[in-house]
């Protein structure tokens, strides 16, 4: 008898056990059975996946490009700079950019693996310790949060998303009181200071925040001859000489996320390296309507990233 | 098989079918093969997982299990050896034939383009069409690779060019192609720049049982038509007249040597990505270790190849956590201080002899 009733209750356990486990068809058109409700998430990208799955109150493990005592392998630490230097949120890496330690993946005891479209090459090898879902951040058709509620579709969290969703949008009504009145419906041009101009994206927090407080987004596409394809990454490379053609009402100005100094004299400087002269030819600069965004904060697709844009908004209003 | 001395004074082993060997090279070969072997014995304790040896010879001995230690030595590091074997034999291999073939100690899959070739084509895959199922990158590899040896090929044939035109050629359209890659990077958006960084540094990091599967048969179509070719390319040392002279047939010999070439060199970069300089250094280090020619020579510096890549895997695992440290890198820190002592060593033997 006793046998008979372990037996069933392993028989419940392991059925409920499939229950948990849903199939789906990731963003590459690979079908993957993965965890409803997954427990230890590891990220396969920092910036666009691992932020949106830690807002979204998921518990990442891992996170590609972290270094074992949980800092950032690269120049800049997307995680402390959004949320700021919260212990709980010193995530271990999974080996060295461009040799990810199988092993150590495996240490983590991953039920799930969140990568990037691109990162296809990457999957079989990650197979082998959980499943990998892959999903899409630089399609054409993502922008804002799109890629955090995605997420939270996926991943059944869409009542966090949206709880977080209200919260912000309460913050743009606030802040969108505060912004002079002749500042609404103006068109907006976002660039980052990498090496050259580039004009940003849809794909940020900071995107997102700037069009739900009034802003239209100027078109820039249409007058540059850059490689404009839509859905290919953060930002789109412009020459100096299309970036001086360019006139917005407002400009938006970040300096690279690798650049560790910020600041608006940095910024100016750089674009005066760049593109010389460029406060004089464009009126947006002679109107002195330039608002400078630290990229490090802005530029995640996550509700967060919306928020630091929100008070750099608010910032510039009351100067 | 029969031992004799040469008329140079040295022993060879003359085997059946007419096939001699020098008893320095088999000597050689025999202690490489050692060297190789202990490596990759080491290897298998060397990783974030804490296996000993003789924990790692009981997994062995035993068959994989659901354990982290058979995960470890089954799953990550046996592949990574048996890959890193493969793959650089081949590189290395593929360097010593092309040198032969060029008649130019500096020639190799990098600097004649046929890796870039690889790598650009499966730039372009990565890019363009980051939807392409994973089986289809092998043969963009080879098609990229093939397009710059059909373009060798046609440019070396009608130029009828010798050795340093070959070199010359491969190193214009090597530099066109790293154009065209450099193009593809500057208008690729950071974050997939990111995702490329580990295949184009060169990484064992995917060599799986399924990759191995996939490259071990390109690899044992390469190798022996390599060796086949072994005679060619010893009267090929000795410059086109002489390999005239010696029965060659250059307009044959010459595009089936570069075939062979692009069919190792583009296994290999979808494999791992380009290993750079491996293919010059591992000829070097194995005529150092003993000068030899022909096939004996393009079987030390096979063995060169793979226990330098071994050896730049246990580095890499090694350093794992502490410094982001590509294969390619590492065989670059590895080989390169080898590779300037040896070229030292045998100049102040070159000064003692005269």
């Amino acid at each position: 008898m006793k046998k008979f009733i372990l037996v069933l209750v392993a028989l419940l356990l392991a059925g409920q056990a499939f229950a948990e486990m849903r199939q789906v068809v990731d963003d590459a058109g690979r079908s993957v059975e993965i965890p409803t409700k997954p427990q230890r998430i590891i990220a396969l990208h920092e910036a666009l996946l691992a932020l949106p799955l830690i807002e979204l109150g998921l518990d990442v493990v891992g996170v590609y490009g972290r270094a074992d005592d949980g800092g950032s392998q690269i120049d800049v630490d997307f995680i402390r700079s959004v949320f700021g230097d919260d212990p709980a949120l010193r995530i271990a890496g999974i080996g060295p950019i461009g040799n990810i330690d199988l092993e150590k993946v495996r240490a983590l005891k991953p039920d799930l693996i969140i990568g990037m479209g691109q990162q296809q090459a990457q999957v079989q090898a990650l197979s082998a310790v959980a499943p990998v879902y892959l999903q899409a951040t630089m399609a054409g058709g993502e922008s804002g949060f799109s890629i955090e509620t995605r997420l939270a579709e996926l991943l059944g969290r869409q009542d966090v998303f949206a709880a977080k969703q209200a919260g912000y949008l309460a913050r743009v009504a606030e802040v969108r009181g505060r912004l002079p009145a002749e500042t609404r419906g103006k068109t907006y041009l976002a660039v980052i200071v990498f090496d050259q101009v580039s004009a940003v994206r849809d794909v940020s927090g900071a995107v997102q925040a700037i069009r739900d407080l009034g802003f239209t987004p100027y078109d820039w596409s249409s007058r540059v001859t850059s490689e404009a394809t839509p859905g290919r990454g953060f930002a789109v490379p412009l020459s100096s000489e299309e970036f001086a053609r360019l006139d917005p009402d407002v400009l938006i100005v970040m300096n690279s996320y690798l650049s560790p100094d910020q600041s608006p004299d940095k910024i100016r400087a750089r674009l005066a390296a760049i593109a010389p002269g460029w406060n004089r030819f464009m009126r947006a600069a002679r109107e002195d309507n330039i608002i400078f965004l630290n990229s490090a904060e802005v530029a995640t697709p996550t509700i967060q990233s919306a928020l630091h844009t929100l008070t750099a908004f608010e910032k510039w209003a009351g100067q | 098989m029969t031992v004799t001395r040469a008329l140079d004074g040295r022993l060879i082993m003359r085997f059946a079918g007419g096939l001699t060997i020098r008893l320095a090279d088999v000597v050689a070969l025999s202690g490489l093969s050692l060297v190789i072997l202990l490596a990759a014995a080491a290897s298998l304790t060397v990783g974030s997982t804490p296996v000993g040896m003789a924990d790692a010879i009981g997994i062995l001995w035993h068959g994989p299990d659901a354990s982290d230690l058979s995960f470890a030595v089954w799953d990550v590091r046996l592949p990574r050896i048996l890959m890193g074997i493969l793959v650089g034999a081949s590189v290395a291999l593929t360097g010593a034939m092309l040198q032969s073939l060029a008649q130019n100690p500096l020639a190799d899959p990098g600097l004649l383009g046929l890796s870039q070739g690889s790598m650009t084509a499966l730039l372009v895959i990565f890019v363009f069409l980051p939807g392409l199922p994973q089986g289809w990158l092998p043969l963009a590899a080879l098609a990229g690779g093939l397009a710059v040896g059909v373009l060798l090929v046609i440019l070396v044939g009608r130029a009828n060019a010798g050795g340093m035109a070959i070199l010359l050629i491969g190193i214009a359209v090597e530099t066109s192609l790293s154009s065209v890659t450099s193009i593809l990077l500057l208008y690729t958006p950071p974050e997939v720049s990111l995702a490329l960084a580990d295949w184009m540094a060169g990484s064992l990091f995917r060599a799986s049982w399924q990759s191995l599967a996939t490259f071990t048969p390109w690899f044992a179509l390469g190798v022996p038509a390599i060796l086949f070719l072994g005679r060619a390319l010893r009267s090929y040392d000795l410059g086109d007249q002489m390999a005239m002279a010696l029965g060659e047939t250059l307009s044959f010999s010459k595009p089936v040597i570069l075939v062979t070439a692009v069919l190792l060199t583009s296994a290999a970069v979808s494999a791992v990505g380009p290993l750079a300089f491996l293919g010059v250094m591992a000829p070097h280090l194995a005529n150092f270790i003993s000068p030899a020619s022909g096939r004996a020579r393009l079987l030390l510096s096979a063995a060169v190849g793979a226990l330098l890549v071994v050896c730049a895997d246990i580095l890499t695992r090694g350093l794992a956590g502490e410094l982001p440290l590509p294969t390619g890198l590492a065989i670059v820190i590895l080989g390169v201080p080898m590779f300037i002592t040896t070229l030292r060593l045998r100049s102040a033997r070159r000064m003692r002899g005269q």
